[in-house]
C-alpha cells in the first residue's frame, strides 16, 4: 500500500458528491430503482465515501493471507492459471477416451468424466431404456471400462475431477485401474466432484441412491478413507452450482453451499476427525451467472467468510484449511436455445466474472448445451474461449484486478451480509442437515426461481432473443446434434452382458456381502468395502443396489 | 361448461356400475370426476350403489400443516399393500384463494406405493367451495367404497372449516400432530382433537416425540371419554415404518368397536325452513345475552340467521369506534344460532374473526350466518359482518353436536333411511 | 361450478432436474388449474395408472436431459390404458430433429427454453378443452 486512501475523506470531494448528485437528479429524473439477483440495490456510483480505508488490512489484506478476499495464493493466477477442466463424457469408454485425449491436446490441463444418468441414478447400463444410454455421459460400469476411459493417460501426473456422487464407484474404479497399472493410491489426484449429497437432496434430483442418513455416513467415511489411502485426492467438493441453478440467488447459493459445508466438517469433526486433517481437502464448485459484478463479489465474500468460520468455528491452524478453493462453471440456465451462438458472449462474460472472483479450475458451457449435449466443435470454442480471455486478453496479468474498485468493495461487503444472513436463518433452522429435512431450503429456493421467472417474464430481466430482440430464425441453421451410435452402445452392451458372464461370481458374491456388512457395522468404512469391490469385478449397479438395500433409498426431497 | 358423464342408455348405464363394482379403474375414475364436478348424473349413480356401502373401513388422517400426513399414509398404504388388502386414498389439498387453482402435491411422498395396482389415490382441490366439499368428498368415498377397496382412507389439511367436516366421514379418525406441539396444542385442543378417536405423534425418531405423547395422553385424561372406545396414542416413525403397523392394527380395533359405514347413519334430512326459522326465533328469545346487547334477529332458516346491532355509546373503545368485543358477540350470536337451527344441541369449539373496517357510533352492523358443512358430529360457519356494502369483519367458527335436541320444539320427524348428499349452499 | 383443468406435471426417466417443472406447476396453478405434481423418475407404467386414477385432461412432461427420447413410449402405453385423448405436451431441452419424432408419436406440442409461461398455460387450457369435448361429445 504505497498510496492509501486520504483520511479523512476531505470537505471537498463531499461538496463535490452533493454538486453530482444534483446533476444526475436533474438529468435523470425518472432514475429507475436497481437490485441485483440476491436483492442487493445498486446505486448508479460508488466513490471513496463508500469505502473504509481503515478496513484493509482486516477486510482485504494481500493474496495469500486471510482473509483471501483478494485470493487465496500470493501468485494467483499469474503465477498458474487456473486449471483448465473441461466436463465431459458422451457414448461408450471408447468415444469417451476419444474425445478426452481430444481435449487435453487442445489445452485442456486435467480429466474430467461426466458419466451417463443411468450411473447417476445407481443402475447398470442392463437396467435402463437403452434409448437413454449414452446421451448425456459415457456409460462406465466397471473397472475395466474405466480403464478404456483412462486409456493413455496418466493417472500418477493427471488430475481427475470425477462426477461421481456417493457410494463414490468412479472413483473406485479408478482405484482399481490404478492398481492394475501400479500407480500408487497416494499419486492420485483430483476430485470426487458430485459428493455433495445435500445439494442433491434439495436442488438437482439427479443421484439419489442412499436415504439421507446414509448418505451422510457414506461421505464420512469416504472422507475418512480418502486421508488414509488417498491424500491427494479431494474427497468433498460442496456444490453451491446446484443451487444456483435449481433457482437460488447468488448470495442464497453462497449461503446454502457455506452451511452445507460447515455440516461436513461438523460430521467428520463428530467421527473423530481433526479439522486440519480434512479441511485442506475440502473444494467448492460453483455456477457464474452473468451477473457479472455480482458474481465477483459473491466469490470474494464467500472467500472471506470461510476464512472465518474455518479459523473462528473450527479453530483450524493450518492455513491451507481456511483456503476457499472453488472450481466454477459458467451457468447453462443463462443461455439461450434462441441464436444459439449469443450463448459464446455470454459465456465469456460469466467466465470473466469467475476468473475475476478468483477461482481455480474453470469450465465454460459449450454454446450448444443449451440444445443437447453439446458437439465437439462446441466443446473446443468454450475451450478457446478460457485460452482468449488467459493469452490474448491478458486477464492474469495483475491480481485481483478489481480489488479497490469502490463498486466491487462495497459489494463484496453487501454480498457478505446478505450470505451470513441467510446462513443465520439456516443456523435457527439446526443447521443444513435439519433445514434440508424440513424443506426449509427447498422452499427458499423455488421461491426465488419463480421471482427471477417472474422477472423474465415482465420484462425487467432482459434476454436477449427471448423477451428482447427476438428475431426469427431458421432453424436448420442449427448445428447437427451429436448422439452415441446405437450400433456401438449394442456392442457396448453385449461386451457388458458378456463380461458378466465370464468373470468370477465367488468373487462378486463375497466383495458384495462384505459391503453390506460395512454397511450394517457401526464401526466399518464403507468406501473402503466399495474399493474393494470394484477392485473384485462388482459393478455400479450391484454396489449402488446393496448400499440401498442396507442403507434405504433416497426419495427426493420435493416441496411444492 | 362442465365436465358429463357419458349418456347412454340403460344397458350403459348398467355396464358403468358393474365396471366400478369390478374396481374397474377408470370406471372408478371417470365416477369421481362426475362427483366432484357435481354433475347431475352424478346422485344417480350414487344412489344405485347405496347397496353396496358400508364394507369399506373409512380411515380419517387429519392434522396440521407439516405433521407428517402423506408419508404416514405412504406408510399405511404400503402396509395395507403387504397385507393384500386393496386401499384407495382421498387426498383434499386447499385451492389457491386468488386463482382457484391447486397444486396438489400428496403423490409426492406416495409416489412410490401409489404405483401398486392394488391402490387407488384421487387427489382432490378443495375449490372453496362451501358445503360442496364434503358433499363430494362423501361421494368419492362411497364409490371407493362400492368399488371394494378397504380401507379407504381420507387425508385432509388442517383443523376447522370444512375440512373437519370431511375428516368426520370417517368410522375411524386419526388426528396426527407432530412433536414439540407448542401453541398447536391449543389449535388440536380447541378443534380436531374432539374428533380423534386415534392420536398419532409422527416423526418419532425427534428427541422430543415421547414428551408429546405424554401431552396429549395427559390432555386425554382430563376429557370425558367416548362410548367405550378409549382414545390411544400411537408413536410413529414413519420413513422407517415404526409404528404404522401399529396404527393400522389400533384403527381396525377402533373399527371393530364401534363399526363402520358412520357416514351412512349419521345424515338426516334437513328440516323444513318453517321449523328452522321458528326453532331460531325461539332460542333467541331464550337468549339472555342476546337481550343484553340488544341484538335484532332479521331473518333465519336451516343453517343460517342474521342479527343486527346499531352501535352505541357504550360499544366505543377509546379510540372512539365500535370495540372488537362488541362486534365479535354479534357474529358470535349469529354463529350460534344458525348452528343450533336444525334442532340437535350444537356447543361451539373454535371461532375466529378477522376485522377489516371500522365500525362508528350511529353504524347499523348486520351479521349473516351461514353453514359451510356439517355432518353427524361437526359443522363449520361462516360469518360476515357488513355496514352497507362495507364488510367490518369476517367469522368462522366450528360447533360439535351433541345427541340431545333442543327442548323449546322439536323438528318434523326426518324421513328415515333418506340419504343427504350434503347440506345445501 | 366452472370446470378447471387437471393437469398432471412430472420426469419420465432418468433425469432429476425439476426447477421448470416447479415453475410451470406452480404458473399453471396460478393460471386456475388443478395440477397433480410428483417426484422425476416416475415409470412410464405409473403415470399411466396416475393419469387414470387422476382423470387427467393434459400431461405435461419435463424433459432436460434427453429424457424426452422415452415420451414415445409414454404415448403407446396411454394408447394401450385406453387413454389415447389426454392430451400431452413435452418442454424443455428437445433437438429439433427429436421434436418431429415426438409430434409424430402423437404429443401435441413442445415447448423449447424460453417459452413463456402465459403462452403454456394458453395452450394447456385449449387442449385441455379439446381433450374434453373428444371424450364427451355433445
Amino acid at each position: 500500500m504505497n498510496k492509501p486512501l486520504p483520511d479523512p475523506v476531505p470537505a471537498s470531494l463531499d461538496e463535490a458528491r452533493v454538486r453530482w448528485a444534483a446533476e444526475y437528479a436533474a438529468q435523470l429524473p425518472q432514475d429507475r430503482e436497481t437490485r441485483n439477483r440476491s436483492g442487493i440495490p445498486v446505486k448508479p456510483l460508488y466513490t471513496p465515501l463508500d469505502a473504509d480505508p481503515s478496513r484493509y488490512d482486516e477486510a482485504l489484506g494481500f493474496p495469500g493471507e486471510p482473509p483471501y478476499t483478494r485470493g487465496i495464493y500470493a501468485t494467483m493466477h499469474r503465477g498458474r492459471t487456473w486449471t483448465q477442466r473441461q466436463l465431459i463424457g458422451l457414448g461408450t469408454p471408447r468415444d469417451y477416451n476419444a474425445r478426452l485425449l481430444d481435449i487435453l491436446d487442445k489445452g485442456a490441463t486435467a480429466v474430467s468424466l461426466i458419466p451417463c444418468n443411468s450411473v447417476y441414478r445407481g443402475y447398470d447400463m442392463d437396467e435402463v431404456y437403452p434409448e437413454l444410454l449414452g446421451t448425456c455421459g459415457v456409460v462406465v460400469n466397471t473397472a475395466d471400462q474405466m480403464d478404456t476411459c483412462l486409456d493413455r493417460v496418466d493417472l500418477a501426473t493427471t488430475s481427475c475431477a470425477m462426477n461421481d456422487p456417493l457410494p463414490f464407484t468412479l472413483l473406485a474404479f479408478m482405484l482399481a485401474t490404478a492398481k492394475r497399472r501400479g500407480v500408487d493410491w497416494r499419486d492420485i489426484s483430483g476430485t470426487s466432484n458430485q459428493s455433495d449429497y445435500i445439494s442433491h437432496f434439495v436442488a438437482n434430483h439427479m443421484f439419489f441412491r442412499i436415504a439421507l442418513p446414509g448418505s451422510r455416513r457414506v461421505l464420512t467415511d469416504h472422507v475418512a478413507w480418502c486421508n488414509a489411502h488417498a491424500p491427494r485426492w479431494n474427497p468433498v467438493s460442496v456444490v453451491g452450482q446446484h443451487m444456483q441453478q435449481a433457482g437460488a440467488t447468488p448470495a442464497e447459493a453462497m449461503a446454502f453451499t457455506l452451511s452445507t459445508a460447515i455440516q461436513y466438517a461438523e460430521d467428520c469433526i463428530a467421527a473423530g476427525m481433526s479439522p486440519d486433517a480434512f479441511l485442506p481437502r475440502f473444494t467448492f464448485f460453483f455456477d457464474i451467472s452473468i451477473s457479472f459484478f455480482e458474481e465477483i463479489a459473491k466469490f470474494r465474500a464467500g472467500r472471506r467468510i470461510w476464512a472465518r468460520v474455518t479459523r473462528e468455528r473450527f479453530g483450524a491452524r493450518d492455513p491451507r484449511s481456511w483456503r476457499f478453493k472453488f472450481h466454477a462453471q459458467t451457468s447453462g440456465v443463462d443461455l439461450t436455445r434462441q441464436q444459439p451462438l449469443n450463448n459464446i458472449a455470454r459465456v465469456t462474460a460469466q467466465a470473466m466474472a469467475g476468473i475475476f472472483g478468483g477461482l481455480q479450475s474453470l469450465h465454460t458451457d459449450a454454446y450448444d448445451e443449451v440444445l443437447s449435449c453439446p458437439t465437439q466443435f462446441g466443446a473446443r470454442i468454450a475451450v478457446a474461449t478460457q485460452n482468449i480471455l488467459r493469452e490474448e486478453a491478458h486477464l492474469t496479468d495483475v491480481i485481483d484486478p478489481l480489488g479497490g474498485s469502490y463498486y466491487v468493495e462495497a459489494l463484496t461487503d453487501g454480498m457478505e451480509e446478505r450470505i451470513l444472513a441467510t446462513m443465520a436463518d439456516v443456523e435457527a433452522q439446526g443447521g443444513m442437515y435439519a433445514a434440508v429435512r424440513s424443506g426449509y431450503v427447498q422452499k427458499r429456493i423455488g421461491e426465488s426461481a419463480r421471482a427471477f421467472q417472474a422477472k423474465v417474464e415482465r420484462g425487467e430481466q432482459t434476454i436477449v432473443g427471448v423477451n428482447k430482440y427476438v428475431v426469427d430464425e431458421d432453424a436448420s441453421a442449427r448445428p447437427a446434434l451429436p448422439k452415441p451410435d446405437p450400433s456401438l452402445m449394442r456392442s457396448h452392451l453385449a461386451g457388458f452382458a458378456r463380461w458378466k458372464a465370464e468373470r468370477s461370481r465367488d468373487d462378486v458374491d463375497r466383495a458384495l456381502s462384505a459391503l453390506a456388512r460395512a454397511a450394517q457395522a457401526d464401526g466399518a468404512n464403507t468406501f473402503g468395502a466399495v474399493v474393494d469391490a470394484a477392485v473384485a469385478g462388482c459393478t455400479h449397479g450391484e454396489i449402488c443396489a446393496t448400499l440401498r438395500r442396507e442403507l434405504g433409498f433416497g426419495q427426493p426431497l420435493v416441496v411444492v | 361448461m362442465k365436465r358429463d358423464l357419458p349418456r347412454g342408455d340403460d344397458a350403459a348405464a348398467a355396464a358403468r356400475l358393474a365396471a366400478i363394482r369390478a374396481g374397474d379403474r377408470g370406471a372408478v375414475a371417470r365416477a369421481i370426476t362426475a362427483v366432484e364436478n357435481g354433475h347431475a348424473d352424478a346422485a344417480a349413480l350414487l344412489a344405485a350403489l347405496e347397496g353396496d356401502l358400508g364394507r369399506a373401513h373409512v380411515v380419517g388422517i387429519t392434522g396440521p400443516p407439516g405433521a407428517g400426513k402423506s408419508t404416514l399414509i405412504a406408510a399405511l398404504v404400503g402396509e395395507c399393500t403387504r397385507r393384500g388388502r386393496r386401499v384407495a386414498v382421498v387426498a383434499v389439498d386447499p385451492s389457491s384463494p386468488l386463482s382457484g387453482g391447486a397444486v396438489l402435491g400428496d403423490r409426492i411422498r406416495m409416489s412410490e406405493v401409489a404405483a401398486a395396482e392394488g391402490v387407488f389415490v384421487r387427489s382432490v382441490a378443495s375449490r372453496g367451495h362451501a358445503g360442496g366439499l364434503a358433499s363430494a368428498t362423501r361421494g368419492i368415498v362411497d364409490l371407493m367404497d362400492a368399488a371394494g377397496f378397504d380401507p379407504v382412507i381420507v387425508e385432509t389439511v388442517g383443523a376447522g372449516q370444512s375440512e373437519v367436516a370431511i375428516a368426520a366421514l370417517a368410522d375411524t379418525s386419526v388426528v396426527v400432530t407432530p412433536p414439540g406441539l407448542g401453541d398447536d396444542v391449543q389449535a388440536i385442543k380447541a378443534g380436531i382433537l374432539e374428533i380423534a378417536d386415534v392420536l398419532v405423534v409422527s416423526k418419532g425418531d425427534s428427541p422430543l416425540a415421547s414428551a408429546t405423547v405424554r401431552d396429549l395422553k395427559d390432555m386425554l385424561r382430563l376429557r370425558a371419554r367416548r362410548g367405550a372406545w378409549t382414545v390411544p396414542v400411537v408413536l410413529t416413525a414413519a420413513t422407517r415404518g415404526e409404528g404404522v403397523a401399529e396404527l393400522l392394527d389400533v384403527a381396525a380395533r377402533h373399527a371393530e368397536a364401534c363399526g363402520r359405514g358412520r357416514r351412512l347413519a349419521g345424515a338426516v334430512q334437513p328440516p323444513g325452513p318453517h321449523d328452522a326459522a321458528a326453532r331460531v326465533a325461539t332460542l333467541a328469545r331464550q337468549d339472555a345475552f342476546l337481550r343484553h346487547c340488544a341484538l335484532e334477529l332479521l331473518d333465519a332458516g336451516p343453517g343460517r340467521a342474521t342479527l343486527a346491532m346499531t352501535v352505541g355509546a357504550e360499544h366505543l373503545n377509546f379510540n372512539g369506534t365500535c370495540h372488537g368485543g362488541a362486534i365479535f358477540a354479534l357474529a358470535d350470536s349469529a354463529f350460534g344460532l344458525a348452528s343450533n337451527s336444525h334442532g340437535p344441541v350444537a356447543a361451539g369449539i373454535e371461532a375466529h374473526v378477522s376485522y377489516h373496517a371500522a365500525a362508528r357510533p350511529g353504524d347499523r352492523l348486520v351479521a349473516r350466518a351461514e353453514e359451510v358443512s356439517r355432518n353427524a358430529r361437526l359443522a363449520t360457519y361462516r360469518i360476515d359482518v357488513t355496514r352497507g356494502d362495507v364488510r367490518v369483519a369476517s367469522f368462522g367458527g366450528t360447533v360439535y353436536i351433541a345427541a340431545r335436541r333442543h327442548a323449546p320444539r322439536e323438528a318434523a320427524t326426518p324421513a328415515a333411511g333418506a340419504r343427504v348428499p350434503g347440506p345445501s349452499s | 361450478m366452472s370446470l378447471r383443468p387437471k393437469v398432471l406435471v412430472t420426469k419420465i426417466g432418468l433425469d432429476g432436474h425439476d426447477r421448470g417443472s416447479r415453475i410451470v406447476a406452480a404458473h399453471l396453478r396460478d393460471a386456475g388449474m388443478e395440477v397433480v405434481y410428483t417426484p422425476p423418475w416416475q415409470e412410464i407404467a405409473a403415470v399411466v395408472k396416475l393419469a387414470q386414477e387422476e382423470d387427467v385432461d393434459v400431461i405435461g412432461i419435463s424433459s432436460l436431459a434427453t429424457d424426452h427420447l422415452i415420451v414415445p413410449r409414454l404415448m403407446h402405453a396411454l394408447r394401450d390404458a385406453g387413454l389415447a385423448e389426454v392430451g400431452v405436451i413435452v418442454g424443455g431441452i428437445v433437438p429439433d430433429e427429436d421434436e418431429r419424432a415426438l409430434l409424430d408419436a402423437g404429443v401435441a406440442r413442445v415447448f423449447h427454453p424460453g417459452s413463456s409461461l402465459d403462452d403454456i398455460a394458453a395452450f394447456v387450457r385449449d387442449l385441455a378443452a379439446r381433450v374434453r369435448s373428444a371424450r364427451f361429445p355433445a
